[in-house]
């Protein structure tokens, strides 16, 4: 499905949100690099997506209802062969239908695990006086505690991306700190323009979090995307 | 395209004042007295039903009566016959409606301004306000407001959202020395707003720099605010101050990124992205534009701090470097130089420390040789308040070098002390020299001009 697709199936089976798998490839769609993820419906299913995206991986439970999915056992993570692959999936579910029996549920996502690297957070919201509004900020205390995060206007350009990234207080994180390599500021600079123009082309979507984004020598990974729709006056 | 109405507002021919009074303290008198006492040389009709001559003109019972065409015409009506005199200036051809009147949406009244827009439209007037306190344009000597009638004409333009605070900051230029080309008020915006104001005064040749007190833009006009003020700042500087907060609709916080936007925040990219300045308080916003009403826009970045006391020179140099003003490093020769001009125990690095000994003639000597030097772009002159320097004789004396030299690379000055130095301070800014009561204050106005420079450079490259 294209993200219009997308989107229009999520506003007429009422959803305010895309679910995981439909948020990372509306934002992969824009050009912006993520953790390969798939939406499996059988543990079987599961275990074939894991194989296809490479070990390891990551799997967790895809509910419009469940927000919280580690406190219903929704997540196992390290996930190594095709055959824990599919336990993992049957033991996700089994978790779920006993601490949150009346969710609905939507599948199971695979995701590749993304090594470390430096975590970002890229944003947009729709703000009523600038329309369209991007922001940039490093993952966990920077940005949960420091607020620490610049924002531009869109629609921007790679410079004015850069330009985001520099004015931080914590920019000099992005330029490698204590022998960690530099990180690809273009790979992030594409990932904001991608947000940006999700925002501009795509008048349903009143914000977006990426959250966290990973940040590495050579590229930039999605690895969580939440996008959140607006809500139409009938 | 800059259209009739908001032309005619810079520019009117004849104004009507509906609603002139003949009673000194009314709002109707005030800004008629304004208008006659500030010199406007176009034709004045006071409207008034009830009176056959107001302040010496002949007035007029309906604005349809005036034999003459009217471009502006200011309404100073009560709220409930607004729409009635708008559509009278309609029907009589006016270009402009300036409404002081207030009662509108500023009180939730959004049906009454609606129709006055309405109004205006039907006839092809713009019209500015409602809630306002007027407008000046000194050019034309026209002070159509009820603030002070003092004006001192000058090259800053100020534009105020707030009514107030407006009229409060006419009466500080007055007493500032600042001279300005416009004011206006900009009230409720039914219909001109800010960016089409800052438009005409972008082409005004008696405009060299744009102030605005801003407290917040329409829902869904930002985008609009962002791309022509980019083009604006191309043409001349534009400082805003921002108050207050948007209302943001509540659905913003369901999300992680919008309960981190401030509304603030994003007005500081949105200003960014457009090139302009923003100053955290009146006083700086005015400090700044007193810089770039006067001073060339430097050739480079080096700058000079000239002294006479290592204190100020230090806290000079805080500044500088908080707000990335670089200071020169002098060349051997340079230093050579400055070391003719102080005594013995004075310093030729930069600052250049005159030492608390300094007299006029130290300083005239040390300011030629920033002058001249092609290693400095710009100057920071700095005085401690001495018993052998009056800054009332140093003043005259800095102009005189500074004229010397036409004024060719920009000059800033920071006094320190007593009341002296105020009088000092007065004589340097009515020679178009920026003087400041801290050193501090002196740097940062210049950083505001070195960073015009820079925005001016990055957006000319391809």
């Amino acid at each position: 499905m294209n993200p219009r697709e997308i989107i229009e199936k999520a506003l007429r089976e009422g959803r305010r949100k895309l679910l995981e798998h439909e948020a990372l490839h509306v934002v992969k769609h824009y050009g912006a690099e993520i953790a390969e993820a798939d939406i499996a419906y059988t543990p079987e299913e599961a275990g074939e997506i894991a194989e296809k995206i490479g070990f390891p991986v990551v799997l967790k439970i895809v509910s419009p209802d469940i927000s919280h999915k580690s406190d219903v056992g929704g997540v196992i993570v390290g996930v190594k062969t095709k055959e824990e692959a599919v336990e993992a999936a049957k033991k996700i579910l089994e978790n779920v239908s006993k601490k949150a029996p009346n969710a609905r549920i939507s599948g199971i996502l695979v995701q590749k695990m993304a090594p470390k690297g430096l975590e970002v957070i890229i944003g947009g919201l729709r703000d009523n006086i600038f329309g369209p509004v991007v922001m940039f900020g490093l993952g966990g205390i920077f940005v949960e505690v420091l607020k620490d995060v610049s924002f531009r206007i869109a629609p921007i350009t790679i410079n004015d991306a850069l330009e985001m990234m520099s004015e931080i207080k914590s920019a000099k994180l992005l330029e490698g700190y204590r022998g960690q390599p530099p990180v690809n500021k273009e790979a992030l600079a594409k990932t904001i323009i991608a947000v940006a123009k999700l925002l501009e082309e795509n008048p349903e979507i009143d914000s977006i979090d990426l959250n966290p984004v990973i940040a590495y020598p050579d590229r930039a990974l999605v690895v969580d995307a939440r996008i959140i729709l607006r809500q139409y006056e009938k | 395209m800059i259209d009739e109405g908001v032309k005619a507002l810079f520019n009117p021919k004849s104004i009507a004042v509906i609603g002139a009074s003949r009673h000194p303290g009314k709002i109707g008198y005030t800004i008629l007295r304004n208008i006659i006492d500030y010199g406007y040389k176009g034709k004045v009709y006071p409207v008034n039903p009830n009176a056959d001559e107001i302040l010496g003109l002949k007035a007029y019972k309906s604005i349809l009566d005036i034999p003459d065409e009217v471009d502006m015409a200011i309404i100073v009506v009560p709220e409930k016959i607004v729409l009635k005199v708008a559509e009278e200036a309609g029907k009589k051809g006016v270009k402009v409606l300036v409404v002081i009147t207030s009662g509108f949406s500023e009180v939730g009244n959004v049906e009454a301004e609606r129709k006055l827009v309405e109004i205006a439209r039907k006839y092809n007037m713009r019209v500015l306000g409602p809630n306002i306190f007027g407008i000046a344009y000194t050019p034309l000597n026209l002070n159509a407001t009820f603030g002070p009638n003092e004006l001192k004409p000058g090259p800053i333009a100020f534009i105020s959202q707030s009514g107030a605070l407006g009229i409060a900051l006419m009466g500080w230029t007055i007493m500032e020395e600042i001279g300005v080309s416009a004011i206006v008020s900009m009230g409720n915006m039914a219909d001109i707003d800010v960016v089409d104001v800052s438009e005409y005064l972008a082409d005004d040749p008696n405009t060299k720099v744009i102030t605005i007190y801003l407290e917040g833009l329409k829902p869904g006009t930002g985008r609009r605010f962002v791309e022509e003020m980019k083009k604006i700042t191309r043409k001349k500087p534009v400082i805003v101050i921002k108050a207050g907060r948007s209302k943001r609709g509540a659905a913003a916080a369901a999300s992680h990124t919008g309960s981190l936007a401030g509304s603030d925040q994003v007005y500081s990219a949105a200003f960014k992205q457009a090139g302009i300045l923003r100053a955290l308080t009146t006083e700086e916003m005015f400090d700044w534009a007193r810089v770039f009403a006067s001073q060339p826009l430097p050739e480079g970045e080096e700058t000079i701090i000239i002294t006479n006391g290592g204190g100020v020179g230090v806290l000079a140099t805080d500044a500088a470097e908080e707000n990335g003003v670089k200071l020169l490093d002098p060349s051997p020769e340079l230093k050579e130089a400055f070391r003719k001009t102080m005594p013995w125990f004075g310093s030729p690095k930069n600052p250049v420390d005159l030492t608390g000994q300094a007299v006029v003639e130290n300083y005239v000597e040390a300011l030629k040789i920033a002058f001249e030097s092609p290693e400095i772009h710009n100057i920071v002159v700095l005085y401690c308040q001495t018993a052998i320097l009056d800054p009332r004789e140093l003043a005259p004396a800095i102009i005189k070098v500074v004229n010397k030299y036409n004024n060719k690379k920009p000059i800033v000055v920071g006094m320190v002390g007593g009341i002296e130095t105020y009088e000092g301070m007065k004589i340097l800014k009515k020679n178009n020299i920026p003087a400041y009561p801290s050193p501090e204050k002196a740097v940062v106005a210049l950083s505001a001009l070195i960073k015009y420079k820079r925005y001016l450079e990055k957006r000319s490259q391809p």
